[in-house]
């Protein structure tokens, strides 16, 4: 098999010299004059009209296709960002919420669970077993997506070395507590100080960096796509100066065609901000009602745990409490501030404001408020000496106790936080439904323009014929 | 050969080399090395918790030695159980209740028996025995659980009335609080695993021996050879040994026979290398409520003591009798 002027194949002969140079050159030259042929029939035929309108109807469709396929994109992006938001991103972060706050119960609910009389044991044993099964299975799934960060991926690493180990101690403790030996106490402070040095600050950064990456995504999904915009006011400007040209051409004042494509072109951009911007809003929204106010809360009810374990771990800890007592004041100071109704409450006050979970704080405050004045009676009757009052006002479930309060704060809070999950699903659906067919709608709507273009364009030139 | 065999036998040879390709591959993938294989969570050594407030040699007491010139175990003559006006004991009897500083983890002495939920133990019984003789009702006790570190502070403060808390009477302790006459003898001894070979203190030389931080025992071991481990409560000793963070745990046999009795596989071993006579501490200047709580022992070794130390310590420490109380 041969070229002209050359080979590619070694001669048939089989002497093995190969005679590709001259042919090489050869055809890098006849493609050199093939383009230069090219660009001179297409400056002589630019020169005349026909010439110059076929040039100016194949860059318009280009363009048309161009923007159509980039705008497609642009939509299907931005659909699957906040469909991801939904489906992926945020319910992974609420499993990070869950390992944080399932542990901070736990470490509350395995304090008190050693303090209670037997009738109360069950029920409290029965929470803690509860909230380290959640934490399990929430870690396992916020996993899978920690494995992209590595600083994510290292306190999961951290959490699941430390968790069996802490209720390794805390069966200890427990074993220990129930044939009568104070060892058992000591076993529960080394679990819970394992709790608080080690488990839950990796929980709280796994926590903090998954809510961050929610913050990152939902900023994504909002950004305004300016290229894409650019390049469709682009084709809106180019379509007016073409049809501009056509009628000073021809002194037609309207080409159907080029209308037909400029209609379709402005009817693609018209919805695309129309629907941007209700999505925008929408993902604005949800991210401010919503996952900004459920994370203000989660930090709320996470500290109001921490006091929980501050409260009942003090008694645990008799004579050597001193430390927990002071971690009880300045938590329920840093939940409530000076009054009860500042701090972090007061803040999730203000901005649950005239929203659905209002009244879950309002009575949230209120329950924080009962809590303190039932710490307060404790703390006399510790101070007195009187332990046996001080552990049943901490413990049982009587209204005027500390368990009462706390449990009614919590469940309130929680309440809060699904209102403000709720609130987010609301908004971003609303958000992923702006967005409902807009990526086929620029894709119809582009391959319209382009057809009228080449019909409006192809009319005129076959008037040169 | 005709040709066609010829074209055939080609054809053979070709399909031979065909089939060696794959064997060639193979061979080649054999000769590069392959790497190692990946590993994503590497090799995972745990890491043992250990409890709060771990330390180490108890610092310098005041940087002067301890004075041991002064009587320690000599009190105030007892001047008879009655109470005057205006006394410290009045001003108990009018409170309505006794404040007494306690253990809560010191097996057998004083800690918290979760199946009542009461405080319980030898020191226990010996606070409320003050409490039955100023109050005359064993019960008007509040207990005040307190550290060993915590309990000069207390009685300083004025936060409790008195501290029935395996306390150690000694000269340097004198200077700053009142102590009661000796209500019980004890002696500082070894804890150890059963399995350990190790008979007594002077075994121990550079290994972890623990103790309570500020008790006499953490000052013995760092004077004798061991590496001392301070922990915040004595039960945090054992949680130590058992979790074999410390070879052994040093202190009166007291305590050690408590944690005996909790764990069945350490044992007390070795003489008492120290005398540890326990008394009850009191306020400083309280010398009324000295006198009267030094009357109050008296009855207590006539009458109630063996029963006490036969409920507590007879059955791990074997039979004992009163210590004898001395005046100055």
């Amino acid at each position: 098999m041969t070229t002209p002027g050359g080979s590619w194949n070694t001669d048939a002969d089989g002497s093995g010299e190969p005679t590709r140079t001259p042919g090489y050159r050869a055809w890098i030259s006849g493609l050199v004059e093939l383009a230069q042929q090219a660009f001179r029939r297409l400056t002589v035929s630019a020169a005349r009209t026909p010439g110059r309108l076929s040039m100016i109807a194949a860059g318009l469709v280009t363009l048309t296709l161009l923007v159509g396929l980039v705008s497609t994109v642009m939509a299907q992006g931005k659909k699957d960002a906040v469909d991801g938001l939904l489906e992926h991103r945020e319910p992974v972060t609420a499993e990070a919420q869950r390992v944080y706050s399932a542990l901070s119960d736990a470490e509350a609910t395995a304090a008190a669970a050693l303090l209670a009389e037997e009738s109360e044991t069950e029920r409290l044993r029965e929470r803690y077993e509860d909230s380290i099964a959640q934490a399990g299975a929430s870690l396992a799934k916020a996993s899978a997506s920690a494995q992209d960060v590595p600083a994510a991926a290292e306190q999961v690493d951290i959490i699941g070395q430390q968790l069996p180990v802490y209720t390794g101690l805390v069966e200890t403790a427990r074993a220990n507590d129930r044939q009568g030996f104070p060892v058992g106490a000591s076993y529960l402070q080394e679990a819970s100080e394992l709790m608080r040095s080690a488990i839950l600050p990796a929980a709280e950064e796994l926590y903090e960096l998954e809510t961050d990456r929610l913050a990152e995504q939902q900023r994504d999904a909002r950004s305004v796509p300016v290229f894409t915009a650019l390049l469709a006011l682009g084709l809106v400007a180019a379509l007016l100066a073409t049809q501009r040209y056509l009628r000073r051409r021809t002194n037609r004042v309207l080409n159907p065609g080029l209308v037909v494509a400029t209609v379709a072109v402005l009817v693609g951009l018209l919805w695309t901000s129309v629907a941007l911007v209700v999505h925008g809003v929408q993902v604005g929204s949800g991210q401010r009602d919503g996952t900004e106010q459920a994370d203000r809360l989660v930090s709320t009810r996470i500290v109001a745990l921490q006091a929980r374990a501050d409260q009942t771990m003090s008694l645990v800890a008799r004579g050597d409490g001193d430390r927990h007592t002071e971690g009880f004041s300045k938590l329920s100071r840093q939940l409530g501030g000076s009054d009860g109704a500042g701090g972090l409450l007061g803040e999730v006050r203000e901005q649950a404001a005239g929203g659905p979970a209002e009244e879950l704080v309002n009575e949230a405050i209120e329950n924080s408020e009962s809590w303190r004045r039932a710490d307060e009676r404790i703390r006399e009757h510790s101070d007195e000496g009187d332990y046996g009052a001080a552990v049943e006002l901490a413990i049982s479930g009587d209204d005027e106790g500390a368990a009462q309060a706390f449990h009614a704060l919590d469940d309130n809070l929680s309440q809060a936080i699904a209102e403000g999950r709720q609130d987010f699903v609301d908004s971003t659906t609303t958000a992923s439904r702006a967005l409902h067919a807009l990526p086929q709608g620029l894709a119809v709507l582009s391959v319209v323009a382009a057809l009228g273009i080449t019909v409006g364009v192809g009319e005129r030139l076959r008037e040169y014929r | 050969m005709t040709p066609g065999a010829e074209r055939h036998a080609r054809g053979h040879l070709r399909h031979r080399l065909i089939a060696l390709l794959p064997v060639l591959g193979l061979a080649m993938a054999a000769c590069v090395p392959a790497g190692e294989p990946r590993e994503l969570s590497g090799q995972v050594v745990a890491e043992r918790p250990q409890p709060a407030g771990v330390g180490g040699a108890p610092p310098e007491e005041g940087g002067e030695a301890v004075d041991d010139d002064c009587d320690a175990t000599a009190s105030l003559e007892p001047d008879g159980t009655e109470i005057p006006e205006g006394s410290t004991m009045a001003k108990i009897r009018d409170r309505g209740h006794l404040v007494a500083g306690v253990d809560q983890n010191t097996f057998l002495f004083g800690f918290h028996n979760p199946a009542t939920g009461q405080l319980e133990g030898f020191d226990i019984d010996i606070a409320r025995e003050i409490a039955g003789a100023v109050l005359g009702d064993r019960d008007r006790v509040r207990f005040h659980t307190i550290t060993s570190a915590e309990r000069i502070p207390a009685l300083r403060e004025g936060d409790v009335d008195i501290v029935v808390r395996t306390m150690t009477v000694n000269c340097a302790r004198r200077e700053n609080i009142e102590f009661s006459s000796v209500y019980f003898e004890a002696g500082q001894r070894v804890l150890v695993p059963k399995a350990s070979d190790v008979t007594g203190l002077d075994d121990l030389a550079g290994q972890r021996v623990c103790a309570a931080e500020g008790s006499t025992s953490l000052r013995n071991i760092a004077e004798a050879a061991p590496e001392p481990v301070s922990v915040p409560n004595w039960s945090d000793c054992l949680v130590m040994l058992q979790q074999r963070q410390v070879e052994a745990v040093s202190t009166d046999d007291t305590i050690l026979a408590g944690m005996a009795e909790q764990d069945p596989t350490t044992e007390v071993v070795g003489e008492p290398f120290t005398e540890e006579p326990y008394a009850i501490g009191i306020p400083p200047g309280d010398e009324d409520m000295v006198r009267y709580v030094n009357a109050v022992l008296e009855d207590v070794r006539d009458d109630r003591w063996d029963e006490l130390y036969d409920r507590w310590i007879e059955p791990v420490l074997g039979g004992a009798s009163p210590p004898e109380a001395r005046y100055r």
